[in-house]
């Protein structure tokens, strides 16, 4: 088995806070000294770069032009520890091994892509390489939410799936079928992880009910948070506000990932 | 009523504690005893006020009207209560009435009397400094708690309220509305914590159902097409190789 794992971070449905999630995760693992990848495949709807300090100004090539062979993987690595800018988060990431690897955000590339459909192999071998050209203890992938063809492609490549669901019904449903899938696919790894649980609600009897149901651990339940929203992706709030409950929760989540073995 | 009773009252009120019995004695022998008849009005609500009164025997209520005029009743006061301490030194209006419930006796040092006695004896001027800014301090003390508390309570953290519970017990006296207040606050906090506690348990019993008949047609939706057989397939060898190398 090769050194570097893939931690694909997944969600059923939008709006769980999952690239914010994946951000933060990737730069708590990388504090630890690891060396991170960040692939952002959610080639619809990238937005993780922002979290990064990374715009559109600033981003060079993108996974699109590696996939269409346009560009070397590591031409578009992004080395996020070297580029922190202003921001008090991210700052904490000077001299890190942390890299970005951006999805374009220009609608022409975007729409080219989903059109042609991404090639497993291509796309394996892409992380496969990433891994092995930066030496990266984890790869972790920011997927598009729902199981479309590429998510699917995500998921399979992984060995740890993470996968992100609020508490509630609607995603609850659609968490069982990815957690089906996921075992379906071999994934050796499944974390669960429940973002914007509303601080009124008992947090140890919703992880209970939800590793009962799914017979797979709950590696986090972090709280609804208006001071994560008031940051608008400005910043990485867990570098930021290290003490916040959000922040604390989230990394007990990044610790049971790199328990993995 | 003996004017060692009296002095006992006085020396209970935050206004004349740090007095000497002679003073308290110099002040009490020049109070006027008045009688009260049942039903007798000593104070009327919005009179400027200009006497202390010192309940020496009997009941009184103290009263005002609610919004349609009916009679309020605040307060109870009984044989050893002191009304109106604050008009010995500002003319402010009456914010209640006090009318005797029976047969009542009570005793008025009027400012007058009082600055007499102030007049003659410098000290007591003095003394009655002290023993306010004894209760500023203690009010303040109490205010740093209260916001304390309130920045507790603000973050979830009721802990307070095991730590604090011989406090309540003691608080209330009536002459003390920093104790008061902090009381309140305190019975306040408890109920907002059974509340929540209360609301816990409700969500508690919240679970969540999945329904197991659409997750099994949404799963074979996905993997019966030809690319996700194929993607298996691709996994199924890339897990593989991945183990051998």
């Amino acid at each position: 088995m090769s050194k570097g794992k893939i931690v694909s971070i997944h969600s059923f449905r939008g709006g769980t806070g999952k690239s914010n999630t994946t951000a933060n995760l990737a730069a708590q693992v990388a504090l630890t000294g690891k060396r991170v990848g960040v692939v952002d495949t959610d080639i619809q709807s990238p937005g993780i770069h922002v979290l990064f300090g990374l715009d559109e100004t600033k981003m060079g090539k993108t996974l699109n032009d590696f996939l269409h062979d346009k560009a070397s993987i590591r031409e578009v690595g992004f080395q996020v520890g070297e580029n922190t800018g202003d921001a008090e988060g991210r700052a904490k990431l000077a001299g890190k091994n942390l890299w970005l690897f951006p999805s374009s955000i220009r609608g022409r590339e975007i729409s080219q892509i989903l059109k042609e459909g991404i090639d497993f192999n291509r796309l394996n071998e892409g992380l496969q390489s990433t891994i092995t050209e930066f030496d990266l203890d984890y790869l972790f992938i920011d997927t598009h939410p729902g199981l479309n063809e590429e998510t699917l492609l995500s998921i399979a490549t992984s060995d740890i799936l993470i996968i992100i669901l609020r508490p509630d019904n609607q995603d609850i449903q659609g968490t069982s079928v990815t957690v089906d899938i996921a075992r379906s696919l071999d994934v050796p790894n499944l974390l669960l992880m429940v973002n914007k649980a509303l601080p009124k609600y008992d947090f140890q009897t919703i992880k209970n009910d939800i590793e009962s149901k799914f017979n797979a651990p709950v590696a986090g339940i972090l709280p609804l948070s208006f001071d994560l929203a008031d940051n608008a992706s400005q910043d990485l709030f867990s570098l930021k506000y290290p003490d916040h409950a959000w922040s604390t929760a989230l990394r007990g989540v990044a610790s049971a990932i790199l328990a993995l073995e | 009523m003996i004017h060692q009773d009296i002095l006992d009252f006085l020396r209970k009120t935050s206004v004349f504690k740090g007095l000497s019995d002679d003073l308290l004695r110099t002040l009490t022998e020049s109070a006027m005893p008045r009688i009260l008849a049942a039903g007798e009005t000593l104070i009327k609500k919005g009179e400027v006020g200009n006497s202390l009164f010192i309940i020496s025997q009997g009941w009184v209520k103290i009263v005002t009207e609610d919004s349609k005029g009916d009679e309020l009743i605040l307060n109870k006061c009984g044989a050893g209560e002191v009304i109106g301490e604050m008009s010995l030194f500002d003319s402010g209006l009456r914010s209640a009435s006090v009318i005797a419930l029976e047969a009542a006796q009570v005793l008025e040092i009027s400012r007058a009397i009082f600055m007499d006695v102030l007049d003659k004896n410098p000290e007591v001027g003095f003394a009655i400094i002290l023993s306010y800014s004894d209760r500023l301090r203690h009010n303040t003390t109490y205010i740093e708690k209260a916001i304390d508390w309130s920045q507790k309570t603000a973050a979830g953290d009721y802990s307070f309220i095991e730590a604090t519970q011989p406090l309540s017990v003691g608080a209330g006296a009536s002459d003390d509305k920093a104790t008061e207040l902090l009381s309140a606050f305190f019975t306040m906090v408890r109920k907002v914590k059974e509340r929540e506690d209360g609301l816990k348990k409700q969500l508690e019993q919240l679970t969540f159902e999945i329904d197991q008949t659409r997750r099994k047609q949404d799963f074979e939706e996905i993997t019966s097409t030809e690319f996700y057989a194929n993607l298996k397939e691709q996994a199924r060898t890339l897990r593989q190789k991945r183990n051998q190398s």
